[in-house]
């Protein structure tokens, strides 16, 4: 936001007609100061923008330090070309608009668009730049156009001359598919001195790239509210989809931990590939250890414990995970239904005896995500598991029958 | 501290004379030709710490002896008279040109317009030269610009404390801010506190 008045120096010479920007350099040039003026414009409100033609007759004064938008633009219509370009005397009578300016309290800018070749010395340069530095003017060079060695050289010993603090700034812009304005948004002779701006500069590159720069849905909030807005809302909502959807997984992946404690490499590969996802899902819901995901985790230990062969309970786990997820009496159902269809007592035992183990368990407990193994309905729980398993076991010598509930 | 002045400092409290420095405002200070943007502003100081660099000086660039200080006050002052301390090996600036209540100069018109006054400065390392001012022309003074064109042949030119000694009014220059015209006043809508006790009011 940086208080401002800018003279902008045109170069209208015959080696504007060339093609090789499109449509043609003098369009691409005017393109170019038309954003440039808007830019200056938006980031303060009382910053002036003046224009003067370099080639042509001689150096002539368009419009002299002006907020008006509108006047700049129409002094750009109707130029005509002429012979050539005389860069000296336009950073000269430049400086002298400049000074002359009504508001002292702006700083002094000079953008010059250097298209034809130049045929100064380096030295002249030298003596003009350090002139304007010593006048506190900085100076921008837009170096387009023709391209004879050396030209680029003495562009930039004009601006290192005037640099003072970073103020000035040159671009060198080669022939190509992108137009001239488009490769001048990015450049910090847009972006002012790295502030002010840049929200037009990102305004007007998403608005002519088409593309997605700057604003989030590709619409620019200015320009189109209610449908950046309607857009925001749906990627809210969609995000809030996966979220639960996400959510789901990582607690069908906490059962399926907890029924396959067998050391199965496959089963074990899937585990920690669904651990790793879950862990990654729920390391932000941490704090969302609820009574739900408390009361499922009991649920799916106890299963594990009463119920069939491990696979079996697996594949009714990754069946009911969703079910369970939303219903825990339709869980329950469930689960009581399998574990009258259980038969095998050998796994588990097996698996009984596994999760006996009690720092075994721990360690498991331990190492999920989400599970706080000092949470004390879960510590209640672990010691009911000894008395239950072995209460249990005495049953299943007794009846298939078993009481599942926790 | 002794003042190597020639009369014993009892009578009077030297730094206290060289006071108008409180009444610059620092925030506005500025200089054409400084190397270090905003250095100018450690030129103004109290009187005993006038050869204190700490805070760095005033150079100008390199090759160029030219600078042009502009210093506006918060009221208006009158100067009596300026002090310079300048630097060593040819650093110092030779010629003084003081312009006074204008905005905005920079040196094509420092060059052609008639200063106020004008001095042929000597080096003055250690702060003790006073150059009077022509008191008469320097009454109700807004801002001070002064110009130094030429040094003792120097690469550049540095300044380590520009001093000035003087009165301050306590008027200020600059005319209204904002002004609102009414077609119809009422003066109940400006009330002050000042009106509040008073005896007479209008309706």
């Amino acid at each position: 936001m940086v208080l401002e008045a800018t003279m902008i120096c045109i170069d209208n010479s015959e080696w504007m007609r060339n093609g090789d920007y499109s449509p043609s350099r003098f369009q691409a040039q005017a393109d170019a100061i038309n954003l440039i003026c808007g830019a200056k414009t938006q980031s303060n409100p009382e910053n002036t923008v003046g224009v003067l033609t370099m080639a042509g007759k001689g150096v002539r004064v368009l419009v002299t330090p002006t907020s008006d938008l509108g006047k700049i633009l129409a002094c750009l219509h109707g130029l005509d070309f002429g012979c050539e370009m005389n860069l000296t005397a336009g950073i000269q009578v430049a400086q002298l608009a400049l000074k002359h300016r009504q508001n002292k309290k702006q700083k002094q800018r000079i953008i010059v668009f250097a298209g034809s070749p130049i045929t100064y010395e380096k030295k002249t340069l030298e003596a003009i730049g350090r002139k304007l530095k010593k006048n506190s003017v900085a100076l921008d060079v837009v170096d387009f156009g023709e391209s004879d060695d050396g030209k680029a050289e003495k562009l930039e010993t004009l601006v290192a001359a005037v640099n003072n603090n970073d103020n000035s700034h040159i671009v060198h812009v080669s022939p190509g598919p992108n137009a001239l304005s488009d490769v001048l948004i990015s450049t910090p002779i847009f972006s002012g001195d790295g502030e002010g701006g840049s929200g037009f500069a990102a305004a007007a590159a998403a608005a002519s790239a088409g593309g997605v720069s700057g604003f989030d849905f590709g619409v620019d909030p200015n320009l189109d509210p209610e449908l950046a807005l309607a857009l925001r809302i749906s990627m809210e909502e969609e995000r809030a989809r996966q979220e639960a959807a996400a959510k789901k997984a990582a607690e069908e992946a906490s059962k399926e931990e907890k029924g396959g404690e067998q050391a199965s490499s496959s089963r074990d590969t899937t585990m920690s590939e669904a651990v790793n996802t879950s862990a990654v899902i729920a390391d932000d819901k941490r704090q969302n250890l609820t009574d739900v995901e408390a009361a499922l985790l009991e649920q799916a230990l106890a299963m594990s414990m009463d119920g069939a062969k491990s696979s079996s309970v697996d594949m009714i786990d990754a069946d009911m995970s969703d079910a369970t997820a939303e219903d825990p009496e339709l869980a329950y159902a469930l689960k009581m239904s399998v574990q009258e269809s259980a038969g095998d007592s050998s796994t588990h035992s097996g698996m009984s005896k596994v999760l006996e183990d009690q720092s075994f368990v721990s360690s498991v407990l331990n190492s999920l995500p989400g599970v706080d193994p000092n949470d004390p309905s879960l510590k209640d729980f672990l010691a009911s598991l000894q008395d239950q398993s072995e209460t249990q076991q005495k049953r299943k010598e007794d009846s298939p029958e078993k009481d599942g509930d926790k | 501290m002794s003042c190597l002045h020639d009369h014993s400092c009892e009578d009077h409290n030297c730094s206290a004379d060289w006071s108008l420095h409180t009444h610059i405002d620092l925030s506005k200070v500025s200089a054409l030709n400084e190397a270090v943007a905003g250095s100018v502003k450690s030129v103004f100081k109290p009187w005993n710490r006038r050869l204190d660099t700490s805070e760095g000086f005033l150079e100008s660039n390199d090759g160029d002896p030219e600078l042009l200080v502009f210093i506006p006050f918060t009221s208006d002052v009158k100067i009596k008279s300026i002090s310079v301390v300048g630097g060593s090996g040819g650093t110092s600036p030779s010629k003084m040109r003081a312009f006074i209540n204008r905005d905005g100069i920079d040196f094509s018109d420092a060059q052609n317009m008639q200063p106020v006054q004008e001095w042929d400065l000597n080096e003055n390392l250690q702060g003790l030269l006073e150059y009077q001012t022509r008191y008469s022309r320097f009454q109700g003074v807004g801002n001070l610009t002064l110009h130094f064109p030429d040094n003792f042949g120097g690469d550049t030119t540095q300044i380590y404390y520009i001093g000035l000694k003087g009165e301050a009014t306590q008027l200020k220059r600059d005319v209204v801010a904002t002004i609102v015209y009414e077609i119809t006043p009422n003066p109940s809508d400006h009330k002050t506190r000042a009106d509040a006790g008073s005896l007479a009011h209008v309706e």
